[in-house]
């Protein structure tokens, strides 16, 4: 079962990887965010215009209060943009109703988080079903399967009974990929996924994020780390609340990459 | 495998398991109360419609002379009649065990050899009697046979007493007759042994030439074909058999008694009882959604940051919701296996011990299925309305609010009056001042908390009040009577020759005899109010201190002059200077009101003089009991003058029927009132557990929210020990707090109760604060919340600097 899986994934990456920067996937114009939450309304995002394509590895960079959590909070639908549109995959994330918006990013974008965020009381293979279980995806009694071949993905079958409390925070942070992963969405939105790791094992984490790109996965991430800001397809430079630089280059390491 | 989103609920519940005990049990409590009190009292009325329609209760007893078979075939006759039996009814002194032959013991010397009272009643046929009908039990002889008796059920609230056990009777012969007690029957037409202090004897016909009473009847007991017949129709009719049936045959009447139809004597104080005891299940119903409310809205708070990641990662707010909700229904659920089972017992033993006091009757089995149903309904249905706002709220809450919330507690402090104020007090060892500050720190949840707990203390000390108040009314009635003994003879005696015994016993400083009827006084529209009785004493008397309410006392030389008391009064809107015709044995006197005063848990009765009644009845000389004070006042010194008294009027060959002592008839009071109480107490117990119960959750939730908090203290040097002291000093200061605002509340609530008890029992009640019980809770209080929150304090003081920082 795990191996059927584990092909039809890898099928997906063929297929994906032929068609390459292909269409645009995530579509920002005009984006504002205003805090008012202040004394003075902050403006976070100064009218953010971005076209992210299928396929792209993308780097969110910039100083602290620069901004890149609240734009990568508006792509992922976690946060409402004051003026502007963001549309995913053709759908008007901006628009979307709170239920709608979840089910939504249940099947298009998994998240990443800093802190990992594995729910405490639930298994390794428990915290990866999750998402299927919220969105409906795949018959009930086939997750659990399903759930373990993204484990071998990410190296941790042999952690999926245990508590995420027992694992290392590299560990963890492999399961909340997996999870990410769990409905199969084309896009993952990681806010510094490798902050809370030591180097080689944020090495070991964004090596995963090659491999997800390399099988065509669309991956926005915001990093502090320069290392691996210089390795994605495409950075982009957040200050205050703008992109003010962009650098683009093929995606390294074995396999294809995309120029 | 179940689901992961259901499978985070069993998880959750088993993580936390004391949140998850506290929860369960407050949700149990709710569950408890309602089966409890509703199936319970149930139980208690379906024993009550099953067995009292099936005794057929009398709608008029007459106390007559001497009648036999024939009469009661002719009453049985009359138009309207649906059943007539006859009784024979006689109250004699006994002993336990087989005493013939035996010395007299020195009076006194054991309690277990005194005389008691005993009703000896026998019917024509028991087992085909049609009225007022007793059930004996299963295999007991019945009718009893030759030398047999069968006891009153009751009989046992009041005296060690078993089948195969014989008593000793005196039947006022001075020779003594031995009955084998052949087992036990049900009258649940019998005033319970508890409350009249004498036993209940059943026995054949046969038996009583033996016992030296004639073999004829002196009661008659009829029961009426209309099912919504009045009172006031039941008496005219008792009236009509009176004049126009036994009085055509010589049969004279000395009393009537004429109960409101279909209702038991009883059943003002089950009402009572009943009534108080919905009050305590819905407050425990109440509290118990509190605490569930408080758990509920902490335990979401606790997990707005899963709730977050969970919507980021695809779950939608219903969902969500849902899940919580699934929580809930399981602590429900959970509690529901404590609280049924338990409920269900108690309920039972509810009934039973209700049963037995009030002589109900067996109880059913098991609880009414609509009072299972309602408790299921509590235990699912409360929880989920008081969860349902808290987690629609905090499962509503925006992703972002959610996966930005740091953990610590958001709640502000240092604005507030009541932070101005505790800033002021200084010199405080600065773990108690972190405590008081604690305390307000949540104040939403100190608030749901000291509702519950204050609502506990006032229950606590207002039933303390209520307790006060009815000893009160205990001694006030004692204070009425200002004699120790009182003897009761079964036929009128001479007045001379038992006071010469009398003041000749040893002990005895002072006598004073009265004459005792009953009457029965005409009512303009032809009814008859049988309910009075008369007393004929000295004016001069001392032993007796009315409170006069209105008018005057009797004054020596009064003739036809009456002093009635407020009972009769408020019956028949009697005034003073009013004139009315009472039937005495008998006979008809015009008699005119000169004083009223004040009934207490007598009756109605009316004063005369002496001196005039013995003339107005033809029978001068006569009294019917003898009143005696004695040297020593106390219960042992009363009761052994008692003895001493009856044995020596016994000797000079005066029969006694009855000998009661001042402080037994108190306790006998005392008893009656004692049952409220009891039930009271059983409620301020069970509310003040919700009350700890809902303190202890409190506590919990509270060192749980504060974990990181605590380890910033304790990484920044607060030892084990002043952790401790601060959650102590925060659980303190809410008992105490709780008491102050439930002292407040005491007199209103309690004053309301005695109000409520005295409507209910129509017994005038005095009232009385109690002081002690507002100060012994004081100290309860402060006690009982340092002990709930021992066990949260020591799980705060645990906390390591690790775990505040590992903590989400
Ligand atoms: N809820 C909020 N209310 C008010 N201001 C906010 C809020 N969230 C963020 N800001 C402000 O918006 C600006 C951008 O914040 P953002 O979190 O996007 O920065 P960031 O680039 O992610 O920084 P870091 O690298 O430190 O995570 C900051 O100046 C911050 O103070
Ligand atoms: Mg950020």
């Amino acid at each position: 079962m795990h191996a059927s899986v584990h092909r039809s994934l890898e099928g997906t990456h063929e297929h994906v990887a032929r068609r390459s920067h292909g269409r645009p996937l995530i579509e920002l114009s005009s984006l504002v965010k205003v805090y008012d939450t202040g004394e003075v309304p902050f403006t976070a995002l100064k009218g953010i215009d971005l076209v992210v394509d299928e396929g792209e590895f993308v780097g969110l960079i910039g100083k602290s209060g620069s901004g890149k959590t609240t734009l990568i909070n508006m792509i992922t639908g976690i946060d409402r943009p004051s003026s502007g549109q963001v549309v995913v995959d053709g759908t008007p994330v901006h628009a979307l109703g709170e239920n709608a918006l979840a089910a939504w990013r249940g099947r298009t974008i998994g998240v990443v988080f800093q802190f990992f965020q594995l729910l405490p009381t639930l298994t390794v293979v428990e915290n990866v079903m999750l998402p299927m279980d919220f969105c409906n995806v795949h018959a009930v009694r086939e997750r659990e399967s399903y759930a373990m071949a993204l484990l071998e993905q990410v190296e941790m079958v042999d952690q999926a009974h245990k508590l995420p409390a027992a694992l290392s925070g590299g560990q963890q942070q492999r399961v909340a990929i997996a999870r990410a992963l769990a409905n199969d969405p084309p896009i993952l939105a990681a806010d510094e996924p490798t902050g809370n790791l030591d180097s080689t094992t944020a090495e070991a984490v964004f090596g995963l994020f090659e491999k997800l790109v390399r099988q065509g996965k669309t991956i926005v991430m915001v990093t502090h780390d320069d290392d691996l800001a210089a390795r994605v397809t495409r950075a982009l430079h957040v200050r205050d609340g703008e992109i003010v630089e962009e650098t683009r280059s093929p995606l390294k390491g074995s396999g294809q990459g995309h120029g | 495998m179940a689901e992961p989103r259901w499978s985070k609920i069993g998880r959750d519940l088993l993580a936390h398991k004391i949140r998850t005990l506290l929860t369960v049990l407050s949700i149990a409590i709710g569950v408890f109360a309602i089966l409890v009190v509703i199936g319970g009292r149930g139980m208690l009325v379906e024993s009550f419609d099953s067995n009292f329609p099936r005794s057929v209760p009398a709608n008029a007893t007459l106390y007559t002379s001497d009648f036999g078979e024939e009469l009661v075939r002719a009453v049985a006759r009359q138009p309207g009649v649906r059943a007539a039996d006859g009784r024979r009814s006689t109250v004699m002194r006994f002993r336990l065990g087989d005493l013939r032959g035996v010395e007299e013991p020195p009076a006194g010397v054991t309690v277990a050899e005194r005389s008691r009272s005993i009703e000896i009643v026998s019917a024509g046929d028991w087992a085909s009697s049609e009225v007022e009908r007793a059930f004996a039990d299963e295999g007991v002889p019945w009718p009893p046979g030759p030398g047999e008796v069968v006891i009153e059920r009751s009989a046992t609230q009041e005296v060690d007493i078993a089948q195969g056990d014989s008593i000793t009777v005196d039947a006022g012969d001075g020779e003594l007759r031995v009955l084998r007690v052949v087992g036990f029957a049900h009258d649940i037409n019998a005033f319970p042994a508890m409350f009249s202090g004498r036993l209940r004897g059943f026995v054949s016909m046969g038996e009583l030439t033996d016992l030296r009473q004639p073999e004829a009847y002196n009661q008659l007991v009829v029961s009426m074909d209309r099912a919504d017949l009045t009172r006031d129709e039941a008496s005219r009719f008792a009236a009509h058999l009176r004049d126009d049936v036994l009085a055509p045959r010589g049969v004279a009447v000395y009393g009537m008694n004429v109960p409101k139809p279909n209702s038991h004597f009883l059943g003002d104080i089950f009402r009572a009882v009943a009534l108080l005891l919905l009050a305590l299940g819905i407050m425990a119903l109440l509290l118990s959604g509190f605490l569930v409310v408080n758990t509920v809205s902490a335990l979401v708070t606790q997990q707005v940051r899963q709730v977050g990641v969970m919507k980021a990662i695809g779950g939608r707010s219903s969902q969500i919701m849902w899940m919580y909700l699934a929580l809930v229904a399981a602590y429900g659920v959970l509690a529901l296996l404590v609280g049924l089972p338990t409920g269900g017992w108690w309920a039972g033993w509810f009934a039973r011990f209700g049963g037995g006091l009030l002589n109900f009757g067996d109880a059913p089995a098991t609880a009414p299925g609509y009072a299972i149903a309602l408790a299921i309904a509590v235990g699912l249905l409360v929880p989920l309305a008081a969860a349902y706002f808290p987690i629609r709220t905090g499962t509503r809450i925006s992703v972002v609010n959610a996966l930005t919330r740091t953990g610590m507690s958001s709640a502000k402090f240092g604005h507030g009056f009541i932070d101005r104020v505790l800033g002021l007090v200084r010199g405080l060892p600065r773990p108690v001042a972190l405590g008081l500050r604690n305390t307000f720190l949540r104040k939403g949840r100190l608030v749901m908390t000291l509702v519950t707990l204050t609502l506990a203390s006032t229950v606590v000390m207002s039933v303390m009040s209520v307790r006060s108040s009815m000893l009160k009314t205990v001694d006030d009635v004692a204070a009425w009577w200002s004699y120790d003994v009182e003897v009761s003879y079964q036929q009128p005696v001479n007045r001379a020759a038992v006071e010469r015994e009398i003041l000749s016993t040893p002990g005895v400083t002072g006598a004073e005899s009265w004459i005792l009827h009953g009457a029965s006084l005409a009512r303009p529209d032809g009814s008859e109010n049988d309910a009075p009785s008369v007393i004929g004493l000295p004016p001069a008397s001392t032993f007796i201190k009315p409170r006069l309410v209105e008018g005057r006392w009797l004054r020596p030389g009064d003739v036809g002059l009456v002093v009635i008391n407020t009972d009769i009064a408020n019956d028949e809107g009697l005034r003073i200077g009013d004139t009315r015709t009472f039937t005495v044995r008998g006979r008809e006197l015009e008699w005119r009101v000169v004083g009223i005063v004040q009934g207490q848990m007598m009756g109605s009765l009316v004063f005369t003089d002496r001196e005039y009644l013995s003339r107005a009845l033809g029978e001068e000389g006569a009294v019917g009991r003898t009143v005696v004070r004695t040297t020593d006042t106390s219960d042992a010194g009363q009761r052994l003058a008692g003895d001493r008294l009856e044995a020596r009027l016994k000797s000079a060959g005066f029969v006694v029927s009855g000998v009661r002592t001042q402080r037994g008839m108190s306790t006998t009071l005392a008893n009656e009132l004692g049952i409220l109480v009891t039930f009271l107490i059983v409620m301020a117990v069970i509310l003040a557990a919700v009350g700890i119960i809902g303190l202890s959750g409190t506590m919990i939730i509270n060192v749980l929210e504060s974990t990181r908090e605590i380890g910033v203290m304790r990484a920044v040097g607060a030892s084990h020990g002043s952790i401790f002291q601060v959650f102590v000093t925060e659980g303190v200061v809410i008992g105490v707090l709780s008491w102050a605002f439930g002292a407040v509340f005491t007199y209103p609530v309690s004053l309301g109760l005695v109000l409520l008890l005295e409507k209910a029992i129509t017994i005038p009640l005095s009232y009385e604060f109690s002081w002690s019980g507002v100060l012994a809770w004081l100290l309860v209080v402060a006690g009982i919340s340092a002990v709930a929150s021992l066990l949260p304090a020591f799980r705060a003081s645990q906390v390591s600097v690790r775990d505040a920082i590992a903590y989400e």
